[in-house]
């Protein structure tokens, strides 16, 4: 019986809000509005079961003197100050996030916020070195994946069309250099043509590119959002999509039944 | 000459540290702030708020915290100086408790500047868990989700909400998102109840939200940082957002050419590495 009922009642929620949505009308609609108040009432609970947890384990940590028990007192000591302040001020003004109460003026504005938007930011110097580090033209679908994104990020700055010359007049380069050398290494005449003239056709675009560039930036960023990226996407999308409707149906029907566990 | 190309793909990554603070740094000091036209999606959304008629509901849903302040927040200002502006009515709410502090301070300072009452001209509603049951039940009642507002006022108390009822009350929906409440908005909000929606989203989670736009299940879409310059741009109010962009076209700029030299660093060493 410990598996039959869980099944039982998922089988019959998932069902009847199933029919709910087609069929909007009493008893179903009314069903589906009374099933809506249970899960909201739940997920209010789910929240002082996640405090509970949070709490027993780093109370474990600091009772066993594991390593890093340090942060979990700074921790247990940090929920302490804000529930017992948070608290003092919701009976004073009503509300701890009254305009005028001391727990968002100086705990939530200055300590919070700052903390939190201090681990954030951190995250530009992570992403600067992380781009430098990985970003590397290896394969043609790298390369493919690198050009997109340095117009993309050059695109969606105001003045980000000044670095095109530059940037785009040394990878034309380079490109050419590689096109060259490759036809001096190969043996096979019609290749080394074939490797020369695609580095001359560098060559000759290189200005035109980088004008047209330097002049409709936006608009290329643009194109790639709106083009090759929505398309992507769309069919990510929908991937997901049919795969949780699939996982639904097998956790309604009591096919999938790992979450029982 | 193999030696500088190596090392040239193998900068310290203190080194890259170093540009990037000072890079996004300089201009702050330096007060630059570049002039730019506003991107399509943002004049779109500027006009969905724009062509509302005076006294229209505008919802906005604050789904973002602390960590996401510095994008969303001058857009969210930006955008309350258009409603308050246009004698528009506002209703807050959201879905991140740890960032709506936020909404509500910059509610309470925009409804300061522009002398709108609370209860008459905006109201604020707070939180609620349970996500998806929260918004289609906003869709039937707004009352069975938030009886009382977030001083515990109940609702029919208050004069804004005696005729606000469900999502057919609401003219549009701005939704503040940090993270995947957004594909909630507009999966159930939209799709079952037709609600107008403006998506505001920081620039990781803005490229998400793009199919819905060009399928017409939001009106407007707003990216990043440079998303809340436009929308600053374009209500005349140059706000952090405007004076973010300095910095960020040089740390994009930084990033890009740091990246070009590794690469050539990665090409010439390998070049040279390779056998003859």
């Amino acid at each position: 019986m410990k598996k039959e009922i869980p099944l039982a009642i998922t089988f019959i929620s998932g069902f009847l809000l199933i029919v709910a949505l087609f069929v909007p009308h009493r008893p179903f609609g009314d069903l589906e509005q009374r099933f809506n108040d249970w899960y909201i009432i739940v997920a209010g609970f789910t929240l002082i079961l996640g405090v509970d947890s949070l709490l027993a384990h780093h109370w474990k940590i600091i009772r066993r003197r594991q390593p890093g028990a340090f942060h979990s007192m700074a921790l247990i000591l940090s929920f302490i100050v804000t529930l017992v302040w948070g608290v003092w001020d919701g009976l004073k003004f009503g509300n701890p996030f009254d305009p005028a109460s001391t727990f968002l003026r100086y705990f939530y504005t200055y300590v919070f916020v700052s903390l939190q938007a201090t681990m954030f930011s951190l995250l530009a110097f992570f992403i600067a070195s992380a781009a430098y580090r990985a970003f590397r033209a290896r394969t043609s679908t790298a390369t493919l994946l690198l050009v997109a994104a340095a117009l993309v990020m050059l695109g969606n700055v105001p003045k980000g069309y000044l670095a095109i010359p530059p940037v785009v007049a040394i990878t034309g380069l380079l490109l050419a250099f590689h096109f060259f050398r490759e036809g001096q290494e190969t043996a096979e005449t019609t290749m080394r043509i074939v490797y020369w003239g695609t580095a001359l056709v560098i060559l000759v675009l290189l200005y035109p590119v980088i004008q047209f560039l330097y002049h409709n930036l936006p608009a290329v960023k643009d194109w790639i959002m709106n083009v090759p990226h929505l398309g992507a996407k769309r069919g990510i999308l929908i991937g997901v999509a049919l795969g949780a409707v699939a996982i639904s149906l097998r956790i309604i029907l009591g096919i999938e039944r790992t979450y029982l566990r | 000459m193999r030696n500088f190309w190596e090392q040239l793909g193998k900068i310290d990554r203190r080194i890259v540290y170093l540009f990037v603070f000072l890079g996004a740094s300089a201009p702050l000091f330096l007060h630059v702030v570049p002039k730019f036209k506003a991107s399509p999606e943002v004049v779109q959304a500027y006009q969905a708020i724009d062509e509302l008629p005076a006294g229209s509901v505008v919802l906005f849903s604050i789904d973002y915290d602390a960590a996401s302040m510095p994008e969303l927040q001058p857009l969210l200002e930006a955008m309350l100086t258009h409603v308050f502006r246009k004698d528009l009515k506002v209703l807050m709410m959201g879905h991140w408790p740890l960032g709506l502090p936020l909404g509500q301070i910059a509610l309470e300072k925009m409804a300061k500047r522009y002398n709108k009452k609370y209860g008459e001209d905006y109201v604020f509603l707070g939180y609620r868990p349970g996500l998806a049951a929260v918004i289609l039940n906003m869709g039937k009642e707004i009352r069975t989700v938030f009886n009382v507002d977030y001083k515990g006022t109940p609702l029919d108390s208050l004069p804004l909400m005696r005729n606000i009822h469900n999502y057919n009350d609401i003219a549009l929906l701005v939704g503040f998102e940090a993270g995947a409440v957004g594909d909630y908005w507009v999966q159930f909000a939209q799709a079952r109840f037709q609600q107008k929606i403006i998506l505001a989203a920081t620039a990781v989670v803005w490229p998400d939200l793009y199919p819905y736009l060009q399928a017409h299940q939001i009106v407007g879409l707003i990216g990043g940082l440079r998303g809340a310059a436009d929308y600053e741009v374009l209500v005349n109010q140059p706000g952090s957002a405007s004076t973010g962009m300095a910095s960020q076209t040089v740390v994009h700029i930084l990033i890009v050419v740091f990246i070009l030299l590794g690469n050539l660093g990665y090409y010439f060493t390998r070049t040279w590495r390779k056998p003859t």
